[in-house]
């Protein structure tokens, strides 16, 4: 009980944390909008190089480190284990782990980079760079927080909104598989190769139900801009219930997490790296370029858990006592609220992968293939012309809010279902992304 | 710098049946799997041909583990050997101790007291069960699901400490005597045994729960690594895999030694020899030990853990340090060894991976004329390459996990 009441008053303060913290990084864009102004350019562009400082390098970076501490702390848990605790700060606090993320960064600064005699030298040195900066650069474009006036200047908390928001995240997405092809091909590896040709293989593959998993929020909301889209998911549509994304599209919902979870390339999608077949892309690599690899990993769970929110989870939108927040509260606080819940539903789907990553063995070659083509790209398909149906017949979205229910009925439902024990051997497994697919692409 | 074309084989192209179906120049790759690779545990090496990452030809180079087992033991006592067999699967280093205790015995004529037998039963099916955890947690581990490694880890180190409080040692037991067991269990031990045998089999249960309907799970190892009963039985396979194959040949019921002809179990038999058949021989199995163990300890009596014939035996301490009878015996035994009638015989015993037999050979003096092992795992490494042959580079991990080659006892 005590432990159950500390763990909610832990989560209190770091969300009360957040509030603050994204209510100085609204002041310290207003402020840059101000120096902008000041020097003859427009607002925004002050604002926009604030913001890359603040949400691209500061807040990113720090989510997608504690991420690696994250993942010792959370499998430890799963697994009965205490985890990363050697580290004692002052001679006695392990301060939960998080020391490690120093140490981590400083081993992997400090290594000997080993270069393999027969590499391509150039690209050799370029995979790294070509697999970190793409994924990077997806961030400029999410919203996290709406638009607030503030020391007189209208600032949003977003680096750049260009109208073809989603357009941009597909681009980006689909270089960062140059950096693994290129990493696995120039360091001249066999093993390293294969798992080249498998990451290529694997990337392009769900880049394609990626996409057309979006096809059907476009046409629902009508945009591709994403602060649009978020702004469409607080409109209410069922009573009370707002237009999420969730809600309308819950097919294109497990389609794109499960396609997300693909690009990220962890497990059960970790084939690339198959540490027990055949090591990995980067088997070649060494100290810090090994590092941005691995960083690069984590970077994308968090942009892609990013890109999800935005679409799906209702974007920066608290949800919960929206219209109390908003009356009560002034534009600043009620905008740094949004930004918080924001990034507070990040991380709730980057604690969600973390779990499936542990619990779940990897799927082989062929069968990734098979899911992709098989199961999410024909799910994908069927979600768009239902969703365009659905448009066609009801601009005002209820039919496809409702048709939306049906589906997350249906999927509950059949999960439920295929997931009691039965004699023979052989049913889904409950809570597994493929199954969830598999059902949904069923039905 | 090797020149790239070296270990690449280029295949020469299919003739084209029409003009239209233009050859696709193809080259074959080499790889080097092992020595030190993340899945070949036990130190062996698999050159792999690949097709894209279809296997096509692979040769198996094992002898990074050898030892001379063989050998070294003619130049020891009878006795000394046991801390040896040890070494041969070193996993469930008990069944080694027990089958070369009986091929000893069988070349003595020696009878041992019945609680020596049940304890080398207990001991035996303890061992079968860290040694099918072991095996479980790693192909989950191989397979990407490290959680099930953990799981599988606690329940096999708490089988371990028992055995430690049974014998002093976790892995390297050296527990069975010629003529008995060296020690009788601890106060209390039976006790502490059962509620061991609990949390493992919560722990299996565990497992079975993360596996055996996990769909994944089911995809990679249903119909990969298939042999089929004939197959097997001309390679030579018992144990598991054998059964998995649908063949019902268990040493325990095919020819009971020690007591296990009055305990009452299950030998499971799969039917398609296939990985997934292969994983559930064990966890079945994991089930089928606990009861043995518990049928024991019902059954076990009070009693003397060791023969008490003084020409193979240890005399008892205090006779040692208070006779000279008792001190001259020790001395021969220690210094010459026992003497072992001079003869032949072959004893076996089913360990976890299957049939494990001992070819003993004396000439009537203090250490083995020859010695000789029978290890499961050989024989079913030898089928590897014919097992993989035309299947996929991931599938070779699963299917090395569940055959089960434990290098130590492969290469003796």
């Amino acid at each position: 009980m005590k432990r159950f009441v500390g763990m909610w008053l832990v989560i209190g303060a770091v969300l009360v944390g957040l509030v603050g913290l994204f209510a100085a990084f609204y002041a310290l864009a207003a402020l840059g909008a101000r120096g902008a102004v000041a020097l003859g350019f427009p607002g925004f562009f002050g604002s926009a190089i604030v913001n890359a400082v603040t949400l691209m390098a500061v807040t990113l970076m720090t989510v997608a480190a504690l991420l690696t501490v994250a993942e010792r702390k959370w499998s430890a848990a799963m697994q009965d284990r205490i985890g990363a605790n050697r580290i004692l700060v002052l001679g006695k606090f392990p301060l939960g782990g998080v020391p490690y993320l120093l140490a981590d960064a400083l081993k992997m600064l400090t290594k000997e980079s080993i270069y393999p005699a027969a590499r391509s030298k150039f690209l050799f040195e370029l995979a790294p760079v070509l697999a970190f900066s793409p994924t990077f650069a997806l961030f400029a474009v999410v919203p996290v927080g709406p638009e607030v006036r503030a020391l007189g200047q209208t600032v949003g908390m977003w680096v750049a909104n260009p109208d073809a928001g989603l357009l941009w995240i597909f681009a980006l997405a689909g270089l960062s598989v140059y950096g693994t092809t290129l990493a696995g091909w120039a360091s001249n590896s066999r093993v390293g190769m294969l798992g080249a040709v498998r990451a290529s293989a694997q990337m392009i593959s769900y880049e394609v139900s990626l996409g057309l998993s979006l096809v059907g929020v476009m046409i629902a909301y009508r945009t591709v801009n994403l602060q649009a889209m978020a702004i469409a998911q607080g409109v209410e549509v069922l009573g009370p219930v707002p237009a999420l994304g969730l809600l309308l599209q819950p097919l294109g919902f497990l389609v794109f997490f499960t396609s997300s979870f693909a690009e990220t390339k962890r497990a059960p999608f970790d084939l690339p790296e198959g540490e027990s077949e055949i090591v990995g892309y980067f088997l070649e690599y060494s100290g810090m370029k090994f590092g941005l690899l691995f960083l690069a990993e984590f970077v994308e769970v968090v942009i892609l858990a990013a890109v999800t929110t935005a679409v799906f989870l209702g974007g920066w939108h608290p949800v919960l006592f929206e219209g109390w927040l908003k009356a009560h509260l002034d534009p600043l606080a009620f905008g740094a609220v949004c930004a918080a819940s924001f990034l507070a539903k990040v991380i709730l789907l980057t604690w969600l992968q973390l779990v499936i990553r542990w619990l779940l063995p990897r799927f082989r070659y062929d069968q990734i293939q098979g899911l992709c083509w098989k199961l999410l790209l024909p799910g994908a398909l069927v979600n768009v012309f239902v969703t365009a149906a659905a448009v066609l017949v009801d601009p005002s979205l209820q039919v496809l809010a409702w048709i939306g229910v049906v589906e997350i009925v249906a999927i509950f439902g059949i999960t439920m279902a295929v997931s009691k024990p039965k004699a023979a051997h052989g049913g889904h497994d409950h809570g597994d992304a493929h199954g969830h697919a598999a059902h949904a692409a069923g039905h | 710098m090797a020149k790239e074309s070296d270990n690449l084989l280029v295949v020469p192209p299919v003739p084209a049946e029409s003009p239209l179906d233009a050859p696709f120049p193809s080259k074959r790759m080499l790889v080097n799997l092992g020595p030190s690779h993340p899945a070949m545990h036990g130190t062996v090496r698999a050159v792999v041909e690949l097709d894209g990452e279809t296997i096509h030809g692979m040769k198996l180079d094992i002898g990074f583990l050898h030892r001379g087992f063989e050998k070294t033991c003619e130049n020891v006592t009878w006795t000394q050997v046991f801390p040896y067999t040890d070494r041969l699967n070193y996993v469930s280093s008990i069944m080694n101790n027990v089958g070369y205790a009986m091929a000893v015995e069988k070349l003595c004529g020696l009878q041992i007291p019945e609680r020596a037998q049940y304890l080398r039963v207990i001991t035996s099916e303890l061992h079968r069960m860290c040694d099918h955890f072991t095996l479980v947690s790693a192909m989950g581990l191989e397979l990407g699901a490290m959680t099930v490694l953990i799981y599988g880890m606690e329940a096999r180190d708490l089988i371990w400490d028992r055995l430690t409080e049974l014998c002093g040692a976790r892995l390297t037991s050296n527990y069975a005597r010629v003529g008995g067991v060296s020690r009788d269990v601890p106060e209390g031990w039976g006790e502490k045994v059962e509620r061991t045998l609990d949390r493992a089999a919560e722990m299996a249960d565990e497992i079975d729960r993360l596996l055996t309907r996990n769909r994944i799970v089911i995809d990679r190892t249903r119909g990969t690594g298939v042999i089929s009963r004939a197959d097997a039985i001309d390679y030579g396979f018992t144990g598991p895999c054998l059964r998995a194959s649908g063949e019902p040949y268990d040493v325990r019921k095919a020819s009971p030694y020690l007591v296990y002809d009055r305990l009452d179990f299950d030998v499971p038999v799969g039917t398609n020899g296939d990985n997934f058949d292969r994983y559930l021989m064990r966890m079945e199995e994991l089930k089928q030990s606990d009861r043995i163990v518990r049928q024991c300890f019902a059954q076990m009596q009070p009693g003397a853990i060791a023969s008490d014939d003084p020409r193979f035996v240890l005399p008892p301490k205090p006779e040692v340090y208070g006779t000279i009878e008792g001190a001259m015996a020790h001395f021969k035994i220690i210094m010459e060894g026992i003497k072992v009638p001079a003869g032949e015989a072959y004893a076996y015993v089913e360990a976890a991976n299957g049939e494990l037999g001992f070819y003993a050979v004396s000439d009537g003096g203090g250490r083995p004329y020859k010695l000789g092992v029978r290890a499961p795992g050989w024989n079913m490494l030898m089928a590897l390459p014919q097992i993989m042959e035309g299947h996929m580079l991931a599938d070779l991990i699963p299917t090395f996990d569940t055959v089960n080659m434990i290098g130590g006892e492969v290469e003796q």
